[in-house]
């Protein structure tokens, strides 16, 4: 039954978009944070998707003649911005240089903000889908009944 | 399995399912940068499941690219995804019949 593969090509899109998510979250909490590990501002990360064929270990036929073309997503790495720290005048800041000058991550909260919402409904859409090819294994399960 | 129509609609439950697997992908990859919208010329691969061989999905011409070089429209593929589903409810609704059909004719016509 090749429905059920369909189940796991919806669950690679949700935790594609749930990671897309996490990174954009972690963008708006740091869009103010001027010390990090690696040392300097933070800096804003993104995913990046790729598309990849789904392998299930019931992979009948059908889904051998389909390789290739039906394909899941994945998170295929995590950019970071290297662009240069957006430079603010604060004299007081312990982080400030001798000029008085910050170096603030470029984080533009905005941005982020309209990608989160993006990421959401994406989420949705692989919810609809899945609860989509749930109904109609059920249905194929009421046949027996 | 029972007769020619129930053999039909199990082989049009098959491509249903098939494409719904496609049209899934497609949403998976909504947000992945040149992935192209496919899917199954549903006609003439439910033509072809009837004569045995497997159907393939193809790439949809005329779908406006966006910048990423994605052409995925979420809305074409959630219209696809009601749609598919409903087709697949009515074939298991028919199958259903034949079945309860063979089991009143082995149960004599008694309603168990």
């Amino acid at each position: 039954m090749s429905l059920f593969s369909v189940l796991s090509v919806s669950a690679s899109g949700m935790a594609a978009q749930r990671t897309r998510a996490e990174l954009l979250v972690e963008n708006i909490a740091n869009s103010e944070t001027t010390r990090t590990a690696e040392g300097g501002p933070y800096r804003r990360k993104d995913a990046i998707f790729s598309s990849e064929p789904v392998s299930s270990a019931f992979a009948s036929e059908l889904d051998a003649q389909l390789n290739g073309s039906v394909t899941g997503v994945k998170v295929a790495g995590i950019s970071v911005d290297n662009s240069e720290p957006e430079l603010r005048y604060m004299p007081g800041h312990p982080d400030a240089d001798a000029d008085g000058y910050v170096a603030m991550p470029r984080v533009n909260p905005a941005e982020d903000m309209v990608d989160l919402m993006g990421a959401s409904r994406s989420y949705q859409a692989n919810v609809s889908a899945m609860s989509a090819v749930k109904d109609m294994i059920q249905h194929s399960i009421d046949l027996l009944r | 399995m029972l007769d020619r129509v129930t053999d039909s609609l199990e082989r049009y439950m098959d491509v249903l399912s098939m494409r719904q697997k496609v049209v899934a992908s497609n949403i998976a990859n909504a947000d992945t940068p040149g992935f192209k919208t496919k899917d199954l010329d549903f006609q003439s691969e439910f033509a072809s499941a009837l004569s045995g061989s497997q159907p393939q999905a193809s790439e949809v011409a005329g779908l406006p690219v966006k910048n990423d070089g994605n052409n995925v429209s979420l809305d074409r593929e959630a219209r696809l995804l009601a749609e598919n589903a409903m087709r697949f409810n009515l074939a298991s609704s028919l199958i259903r019949e034949q079945i309860r059909m063979v089991k009143e004719a082995i149960q004599e016509g008694k309603s168990s």
